[in-house]
This record gives structure tokens, C-alpha cells and sequence, in this order.
């Protein structure tokens, strides 16, 4: 007993002093490693999925990739991009203890979120809605009171069920995948989550016509990268890369590419949504 | 704050979360259904093992390929595989038709939970897979005991379902108490998988408490903690049993000492 609570001690005492090296920031920890460990989505169309080719790919991932060539500027010398898969659930506490530098997915910025990570400026916006199979009678959130109604665990639009429409009987999933392929089998009678993402999960199935996506959006979900808490000059340069894009219209590009006419899902930007990312560009 | 110093974590612990209305409220469920689903996921296991355990040991050629086969295919693909196949998989072999859509979307309030479809893949997914590690236990203690007990019972007159159910069960399921112990540590481990399947156990309801409030850490910490209570107080109950029932001068050299 004794021994093992000298080994403690002595392992306590030597974790101790390392704690210093620890509290690099992100950006010195991206030069000391050559590595950007970025986290992102897996089944968010057309964000972060995972293609028919078995590719990784998505706008999240194109812009992930325009930070990891403004690192490789910035620093003088090639970066490793490294993806690590998260889910809702994982994302926060992920970046929160500093496992990986950046999440680009499909997060939504809430200020309840900013009190334990930060975020970039927007860089999409959407809402939640109601995916159902047509001919179910279900048009709205009110509809679905007493009825079974999925969404992705530790996602806002799972909170807004929760609070909008107590009645309802939740049923949760680990992504957006699972939480269709019951909706399909009739397991739930709808799947909420962000408009877009419904779209696209929509599109992807072999009879997109069989499912509509309902309702008036009853959340406002923008969409950030997050990054770690109270490392600004990190914040910045992620937010900096996205105001980059837009200047140069790269940004509109790659939205044109994953939401335009030849898109994964059609959903042309709006001239007021145009404006907004405009304005959210600060001069040099 | 001082765990967090020492391991040089740059975070605010905050862990009257565990506690605070309603996220201490949804780990008491949590671990209600932790406990019901473990225990009733058990019983199958136990009861479907023991089958097993004499079909693989008994002389009837047909039955007893029926039962390896099953133990093979259930101890030998992963349980997280297991339990989408039940959920995913399973309603669509019923026909298309009012039956299945009604166990798809089965939805009953009962006094202890909410009986539904992710409940009911859950508890057979983990009391199927259960079963067939549990079976081979039973297998390996019906095996250990020298042939000449059978024999000897035999010629006494006893039928061999009078051998099974006088001789080689009781005195198996004895020998394989310490091994048990632990395939029913493991249900209640393997049941965090439920999660996966929308389950409300104690692993959901840490990821709920932790997308309420960000603070991953403690909610996982609590886990770990509810997980370890669990598991110790089994183990001490199973330890007590083990002596209770350890047969004299067989597997006595733990048992016995006072």
C-alpha cells in the first residue's frame, strides 16, 4: 500500500512537471508536430461524408484543407492534415481538452457552447426541420406530439425537440446515418435535423422523392469550426482563412461545387445569406 | 482544479453537474437501466447458456452441431455488430406488413421503463451474445468433471437427463463459479454498447449530461465511478457465492481459507 502510493506521488510529481510544455498553443503545437489534427463529421452530407468511392470529403473538408495550406504559408513548411472522426457527442469535449486543434463540420455556434470552446465566424446557415416519409401527415413539429421522432444525440436540434415539443417520444442516434435507416424502416415517423442535412440525407437515398423535408425552421443553426477556449491568435487565423476565401470568392466557389447546380445536394445560396458572409469579412 | 494541475489540463472542473437538477436525476435513471437490462439480459444468457452447455456435451449428434454453430457465430462477431443486426436487421425479416411496423415503432410506458424496440434489440443482442460465452463456460465445467462420474451414474441406474439433472449440472455450474463471476461483470460492462441502439443506460445518459453542459470530463469520470461500484459490489457478492458453494477439495485451495 505504501509502495503504491510512493509510485502516485512519484507519478503526480513528474506530471506536474511537464504541465508547463503543455499549455502551447495550438499554432506552436501545429509547428512543433508539422501536424493539423482536425476533427470532422463523417455522415453529413454534403459537410463531411464518406462517398460511394469510400473518399472523405465534403465543404467542411475543403475548407479544412485551405487552413492546412494557409498553415503551410504561415509556417514555411508542409502540414499533415490529419482527420479524426467525432460525432455530436464528441466534438466539444474533444477540442475542449485540446485532443484535436480544429472540428469543421457541421457545428452549429450556440452561446451555451462558447462558455467551454470558441468558435470561427459562419461559415454556412440553416435550420432545424423534419424529414418524413411523404403521405405521413406530418408537417410541422406540433404533428409529431405522442409520436416517436429521432435526432442525432448531443445536437441542437435534439435540445429544440426537447424543449419545443415535450410530448413527442425521442428516440436518439450516434449519426445521421442510423437515425435515417430508421426513419426508413419506420421506427420513427420523422428525423430532425438541420435543414440542409436533411436534403442531403434525402438526396443520397435511391428514391429521394419518396421523402419530403417539412415544417418552418424552429432553430437557428449557424454553422462555425470549433476551436479551443482562450487561444485567440488561433481563433483568428482559422477565422481569418474563411474571411481569405471570401474575399478571393474561393468561398463561393466551394459552395458552388458542393451546393449548386452539379452539387451533392442542390441548395443555390440566397442573395441575403450572400450579403451576410460579405459582411462578416473584415477589411486587412 | 487541483486534478487539473497536475495533469496539466488548461480546464475549469465544474463537477456539481453530476448532482445539479435534472443532470443528476438522468444518471439515477441511467443506472436503472443499466441494471434492468443487465439483469434481465442475464437471465437469458444463463438460461440459454446452460442449454447450450449440455447440448455441446451431449451425445446427440444433430443438436449439438446446431449449438457449436451458434456458439461460433455469436462468440466470435462483435457485440456492437451484433446489436445493429438486431435493431437494423432483425424487424425486416418480418414480413412487410402491420407486424412489423408495429415492433418498429413499439412505444409502451411501463412503472420501470419504457418498453420499446431499442430496449428489446438491446436485451437480446446482449443476452444472445452473453449466451453463447456463458455456454462454453458451462461446456468447460460439465467437461472437467472426470468421466467416471457419468459412468458411475450411469450404471447406477440413472437415465443420462437424470445424470445431467442430478450429476453433471449441479456439480458443472459449481466448478465454473469464478468464471461466471465474470461473464456477468462483462454484461453489465457491455451493456454501455446499448447506447448505440438510442438506449437510455448510464453511457447515454453521461453523453446527454455532457452535451447539456460541455463538461465531458466529469460526466465521463461519473461513469467510470458508477461502473466500478457496480462491478465491485458484484464481485464481492460473487466471491461470497464462490465460498458458499466451492465443493470441498476441489477447487478449495482459494475457497477455504478463512
Amino acid at each position: 500500500m505504501k509502495k503504491s502510493l510512493g509510485v502516485l506521488l512519484a507519478l503526480l510529481f513528474v506530471t506536474t512537471a511537464v504541465a508547463p510544455a503543455l499549455a502551447e498553443t495550438v499554432l506552436e503545437k501545429i509547428n512543433r508536430t508539422g501536424t493539423l489534427t482536425a476533427g470532422t463529421r463523417t455522415a453529413s452530407i454534403p459537410f463531411a461524408f464518406i462517398n460511394e468511392k469510400n473518399e472523405w470529403i465534403g465543404f467542411s473538408i475543403d475548407f479544412l484543407e485551405a487552413v492546412q495550406a494557409r498553415l503551410e504559408k504561415k509556417l514555411g513548411k508542409p502540414i499533415k492534415l490529419d482527420k479524426k472522426e467525432v460525432t455530436p457527442a464528441t466534438r466539444i469535449p474533444l477540442v475542449a481538452n485540446r485532443t484535436i486543434d480544429v472540428e469543421c463540420g457541421s457545428t452549429t455556434y450556440t452561446r451555451g457552447r462558447d462558455e467551454t470552446v470558441d468558435f470561427s465566424i459562419n461559415f454556412f446557415f440553416t435550420g432545424s426541420q423534419l424529414l418524413v416519409k411523404k403521405g405521413s401527415g406530418v408537417k410541422s413539429l406540433a404533428d409529431v406530439a405522442g409520436k416517436r421522432v429521432g435526432a442525432a444525440q448531443g445536437t441542437t436540434n435534439e435540445k429544440a425537440v426537447r424543449a419545443q415539443q415535450p410530448r413527442a417520444d425521442l428516440v436518439t442516434f450516434q449519426d445521421h446515418a442510423a437515425g435515417f435507416l430508421a426513419l426508413e424502416q419506420g421506427k420513427i415517423v420523422a428525423y430532425v435535423t438541420d435543414g440542409i442535412l436533411l436534403a442531403g440525407l434525402a438526396a443520397k437515398t435511391k428514391n429521394p422523392k419518396d421523402y419530403e423535408v417539412v415544417g418552418d425552421l424552429f432553430t437557428k443553426d449557424p454553422y462555425s469550426c470549433i476551436v479551443p477556449e482562450n487561444d485567440s491568435k488561433w481563433r483568428d487565423f482559422v477565422s481569418h482563412t474563411l474571411m481569405e476565401l471570401i474575399d478571393n470568392g474561393k468561398y463561393f466557389e466551394m459552395y458552388d461545387k458542393w451546393f449548386g447546380e452539379k452539387g451533392v445536394v442542390q441548395y443555390p445560396m440566397s442573395a441575403q445569406v450572400r450579403n451576410f458572409m460579405i459582411m462578416q469579412s473584415m477589411p486587412e | 482544479m487541483l486534478l487539473a494541475g497536475f495533469l496539466g489540463l488548461q480546464y475549469d472542473f465544474r463537477w456539481s453537474v453530476l448532482w445539479e437538477s435534472p443532470f443528476g436525476y438522468w444518471l439515477l435513471q441511467g443506472v436503472k437501466n443499466t441494471i434492468i437490462l443487465s439483469l434481465l439480459a442475464w437471465v437469458i444468457a444463463l438460461v440459454l447458456g446452460i442449454a447450450l452447455g449440455i447440448l455441446r456435451t451431449a451425445p446427440w449428434r444433430v443438436p449439438r452441431a446446431v449449438a457449436t454453430a451458434y456458439v461460433e457465430f455469436f462468440r466470435n462477431t462483435p457485440l456492437l455488430v451484433q446489436l445493429f443486426f438486431w435493431y437494423f436487421a432483425v424487424p425486416q425479416i418480418l414480413p412487410a406488413g402491420p407486424i412489423r411496423d408495429a415492433v418498429n415503432s413499439l412505444n409502451v410506458d411501463t412503472p420501470l421503463l419504457t418498453l420499446n424496440y431499442e430496449f428489446l434489440a438491446a436485451l437480446a443482442g446482449l443476452g444472445v451474445y452473453t449466451s453463447a460465452r456463458v455456454g462454453e463456460t458451462i461446456r468447460a465445467g460439465i467437461q472437467s468433471i472426470p468421466r467416471q462420474q457419468t459412468e458411475a451414474a450411469l450404471s447406477s441406474g440413472l437415465s443420462l437427463v437424470q445424470v445431467y439433472r442430478h450429476v453433471l449440472i449441479p456439480v458443472g455450474l459449481r466448478i465454473v463459479i469464478p468464471p461466471m463471476a465474470t461473464e456477468f461483470l462483462s454484461i453489465f460492462k457491455n451493456s454501455s454498447l446499448a447506447v448505440t441502439i438510442g438506449f437510455a443506460e448510464i453511457t447515454f445518459q453521461t453523453q446527454q449530461v455532457n452535451s447539456y453542459t460541455f463538461k465531458g470530463l466529469e460526466a465521463v469520470t461519473a461513469a467510470t465511478l458508477i461502473y466500478l461500484a457496480i462491478s465491485l459490489t458484484i464481485a464481492a457478492f460473487m466471491s461470497r457465492m464462490e465460498r458458499q458453494y466451492a465443493i470441498p477439495g476441489l477447487i478449495a485451495r482459494g475457497a477455504t481459507r478463512e
